[in-house]
């Protein structure tokens, strides 16, 4: 699963730590999700699409391969 | 902040029982004193490392835990368990060919599991977890 939360951060102007803030959770945890390191739980997938005001499906992208 | 209060607590009296054993016990400085010594700063400075993220997150008021970090620990937790279970087998093994007095069995035991532990945590930490 890839995402689109460094592209979208840069294009709302928001640091990695204004969106954790926003989602309540640490910085870190935005870095492992920028670096596909980590998938999110749905209600932080949720949080973080509603920031952005987007999908889900437009900020978390499902590849079959996964 | 109560936890990462118990946490400096805790690291604190575990040092300073290290502290005291060293100063009481007649220490011949063999190696298998020093690797136990080692292997316990190692422990504690983990501890003291994990109490002063939490202190450093909460300063920044970001939640000292999350999603990821209580997935870090409980992945970390499953895999040391796994792996301490061939840890005590192994000194099972080695009971029967060295002259190792029962304690020391133990305490290199319940050592051995901490330190395995700490490097479940780091490889949980470095590598992620992206397909679980």
């Amino acid at each position: 699963m890839n995402n689109r939360i460094r592209e979208l951060r840069a294009r709302h102007d928001l640091s990695q730590f204004d969106l954790a803030q926003k989602v309540g959770v640490r910085r870190e945890t935005i870095v492992f999700l920028e670096k596909g390191k980590y998938n999110p739980s749905l209600k932080l997938a949720y949080d973080i699409s509603k920031v952005f005001k987007l999908t889900i499906e437009d900020v978390f992208i499902f590849n079959d391969a996964d | 902040m109560k936890r990462t209060i118990i946490m400096f607590v805790l690291s604190g009296l575990v040092l300073v029982t290290f502290i005291v054993w060293a100063l009481n016990s007649k220490m011949s400085g063999g190696i298998q004193e020093i690797l136990m010594m080692a292997g316990g700063i190692i422990v504690v400075g983990f501890a003291i490392f994990l109490a002063v993220g939490r202190a450093r997150s909460s300063a920044r008021k970001e939640p000292p835990e999350d999603e990821l970090s209580k997935k870090i620990m409980l992945k970390a937790s499953a895999l040391s368990y796994y792996i301490s279970i061939y840890w005590w087998l192994f000194l099972m093994y080695i009971s029967d060919r060295v002259k190792w007095e029962s304690h020391t069995l133990v305490g290199a035991g319940i050592l051995g599991m901490a330190i395995i532990f700490l490097l479940s945590w780091l490889w949980t930490k470095f590598f992620g977890f992206r397909y679980e």
